[in-house]
């Protein structure tokens, strides 16, 4: 009888000391964000572990296969608490049911409290909020140019509203023989023309949610790309590459006059080409009639497969307060997505630094961010449609009026509601 | 002759291992897949913890009245003529190289290197051969065969980009077969070519009367290894092309990769079907090669 007792005595002291030392560990997963800012993102991490003893972070930087990765976790029931998606990847997680909402744990109150109300309608799904904004950026945030190519072409300013730019194209062109820029016409795994639709407020679909993205002016405006690219005023390879990717590229061989975009293009001139860095103009972007931007962002979003889900949205809810976003715009030219960001000191530069004048620019508009279109109900499906029908009209097997058309069709007969 | 069964338990304990593997990751998934072939399992089920509906053949139904399937299927048909054209180049590589002669084991090496050089390296050497401004336009170029202003870039175009990105395929494939090859050619008995030499037989009578049937295994097996492959082609058309243009070398796999792999608005149930209509096709081809290459000898007299 006494041993008996001492067992029970041991075991339940054992268990209080189990308890006390009782840790949750949290799995986070970012996206292409190491090893370049590892260390932000572990000094961000250990911060929160300091004010959250309970808590344990693992973290872990996916790359390529991170949809796929993700899937095949929840598959194997070992999903992970906090994951990194953009605005698109977290409207179609959501549509499918692989999330819980953020307002399942932050109150709405909080989250506007927060964010910028554009940053949250961005992740948000049938009514409900689905991720915690994080970093984000402006893709006509600003302008920059290569001055001795347009002052070759007999430009004496930047262009600044876009159908000014597609003139532009044409004068650098047959002036220089260097491209003017690289529209986004076809990025893979979206439909990015839909932006110049956006840009040039011109609707993408009705009140009722039909894609409405056929009428005369739409198709208009499609005409334009298609004649300056049959006519050679737009890379060829614009049909097949990633519109960033390219432009960044032919910048740096000055085979470009000017990127739109943000402050991350340039960093990656000043690594590949010092000298066109530090000749390189940044002054803001043109925009189109509907004077509006279109921009992505980040989210820190919460499985539904997740085992933790309250202390991951402790997590998600730290790494994009405005303290941490403002010091994360610091490491690298992002664009906060928090209220706060909009009178942040460190975004009231006035260098002529590219970098830093790109920042001062762009740093504190996050609330422009802003897509332009949403993903669709069944969207990979209906991107490839769309890209391919822009495609056919750009190499001539269609008329921008036709692929609109079937895109159009496409999208209403196969959308998901 | 009876078997004790002592021997044959023996047996199946050193092959159960071997057994145990083949079942887990080869067969059940095969099964599996086939079995999802016939349901409806996609992003929305999966997301919300659903489990497969069965739906019978309408994955199939729904796979044959979509163009861009019919597309890949046929493209995937036609980037079968790379086969011949590869396997023709590795045999005569392997006879030309089947000497012992200085510096040969460094030439042989040579063509094994895109075997094993990473796709994404061959990705940007090849992006530089057929850009507008690439090495093979420059070598038209200055033969005489083209001038810049009737320069493309290659992987741009809707006729070449097939062609271009086949041409890829061949290089990586070509060193793997021409070993395979090669070592079957140093199996053939050096006595019978030597008594043919001595029977006055040519080179040309020596290669057909010996080299041929004697190399018939190889070939079959080669053959069947580089038709699998072709039907089964992804990494060079995703990292060159991703598909395009308009869909001119959007192959099988590629669209059984899109629907399964890609996104949260997957569909394994069609992505298997699709997956079941290329094994389908695999395995018509196999038959085929085994009936053209596996002919018993008296046939041959």
């Amino acid at each position: 009888m006494k041993r008996a007792l001492s067992i029970l005595t041991l075991s339940l002291g054992m268990s209080a000391l189990s308890s006390a030392n009782a840790q949750t560990t949290v799995t986070f997963w970012t996206w292409y964000l190491s090893p370049k800012f590892d260390g932000y993102i572990k000094s961000t991490i250990a911060a929160f572990e300091k004010a959250n003893p309970g808590i344990k972070v693992q973290w872990f930087d996916k790359q390529d296969s991170m949809v796929q990765d993700f899937i095949s976790s929840v598959n194997l029931g070992n999903a992970p608490d906090v994951v990194n998606l953009n605005i698109d990847e977290t409207q179609k997680a959501a549509q499918n049911g692989f999330l819980r909402a953020a307002s399942d744990f932050t109150p709405a109150a909080t989250l506007n409290r927060t964010f910028y109300a554009q940053s949250l309608r961005n992740f948000t799904q049938s009514g409900k909020v689905y991720a915690y904004p994080w970093y984000g950026w402006i893709n006509e945030g600003v302008l920059l140019y290569n001055p001795e190519l347009l002052q070759k072409a007999g430009l004496s300013r930047a262009p600044r509203t876009s159908s000014e730019m597609l003139s532009y194209a044409k004068t650098i062109k047959d002036k220089t023989g260097a491209f003017g820029w690289v529209p986004a016409l076809k990025d893979p795994n979206t439909a990015s023309f839909l932006g110049f639709f956006y840009a040039e407020g011109l609707p993408i679909y009705s009140a009722d949610g039909r894609a409405v993205f056929n009428s005369a002016r739409h198709a208009a405006l499609l005409n334009q790309y298609v004649t300056l690219f049959r006519g050679g005023y737009i890379p060829e390879d614009a049909v097949r590459r990633e519109a960033f990717q390219l432009a960044t590229e032919l910048y740096a061989q000055n085979r470009v006059a000017m990127i739109v975009g943000g402050p991350q293009a340039l960093t990656r001139i000043k690594d590949t080409n010092p000298g066109l860095y530090a000749k390189t103009v940044v002054t803001n972007a043109p925009v189109g009639p509907a004077n509006v931007q279109t921009g992505g962002s980040m989210g820190l979003v919460i499985p539904r497969a997740s085992k933790n889900p309250e202390a991951a949205a402790k997590l998600a809810a730290f790494f994009t307060n405005n303290a941490n976003q403002l010091a994360f715009a610091k490491v690298v030219p992002v664009v906060p997505t928090t209220l706060g960001a909009q009178t942040a000191v460190q975004f009231r530069v006035t260098s002529q630094d590219p970098i830093a004048k790109a920042t001062g620019l762009v740093g504190a508009s996050g609330r422009f961010i802003n897509p332009g279109y949403r993903a669709p109900g069944n969207s990979d499906d209906l991107y490839k449609n769309f890209n391919d029908n822009i495609e056919a009209a750009l190499l001539g097997r269609k008329t921008a009026q036709q692929a609109l058309n079937d895109a159009a069709a496409y999208w209403n007969a196969n959308m998901k509601k | 002759m009876r078997v004790p069964w002592r021997t044959t338990l023996l047996s199946y304990t050193f092959l159960a291992p071997a057994l145990v593997l083949l079942g887990v990751f080869t067969f059940y998934p095969l099964l599996y897949g086939a079995y999802l072939g016939f349901t409806e399992y996609n992003g929305a089920r999966f997301g919300q913890g659903l489990p497969p509906r069965w739906v019978g053949t309408a994955n199939f139904e729904k796979l044959f009245a979509d163009p861009l399937f019919l597309t890949s299927l046929q493209n995937s048909v036609k980037y079968l003529l790379v086969v011949p054209a590869l396997q023709l180049a590795a045999l005569a590589v392997a006879v030309l190289v089947n000497k012992q002669l200085p510096g040969m084991a460094i030439f042989r090496a040579g063509f094994y290197v895109p075997v094993v050089t990473s796709i994404s390296l061959a990705a940007v050497m090849w992006e530089w051969v057929f850009n507008r401004e690439g090495t093979l336009n420059w070598l038209l170029r200055n033969l005489g065969l083209t001038t810049p202003e009737a320069q493309f870039g290659w992987l741009n175009s809707e006729v070449w980009a097939f062609w271009a990105v086949m041409l890829v395929t061949f290089w990586r494939g070509f060193g793997y077969y021409m070993v395979l090859y090669l070592a079957g050619l140093q199996n053939i008995p050096e006595e019978l070519e030597e008594a043919a030499v001595l029977d006055g037989a040519s080179a040309w009578q020596r290669f057909w009367k010996i080299t041929v049937p004697l190399m018939r295994p190889t070939i079959l097996l080669c053959t069947l290894l580089s038709t699998i492959a072709a039907l089964r082609v992804l990494e060079e058309v995703l990292v060159l092309t991703n598909g395009g243009p308009l869909n001119s070398t959007y192959t099988a796999l590629m669209y059984v990769f899109s629907k399964a792999f890609q996104g949260f608005d997957f569909d394994y149930g069609l992505a298997s079907a699709a997956g079941l209509v290329v094994a389908a096709v695999a395995l018509a081809l196999s038959y085929l090669n085994f009936k053209l290459f596996n002919r018993p000898e008296e046939e041959e007299a």
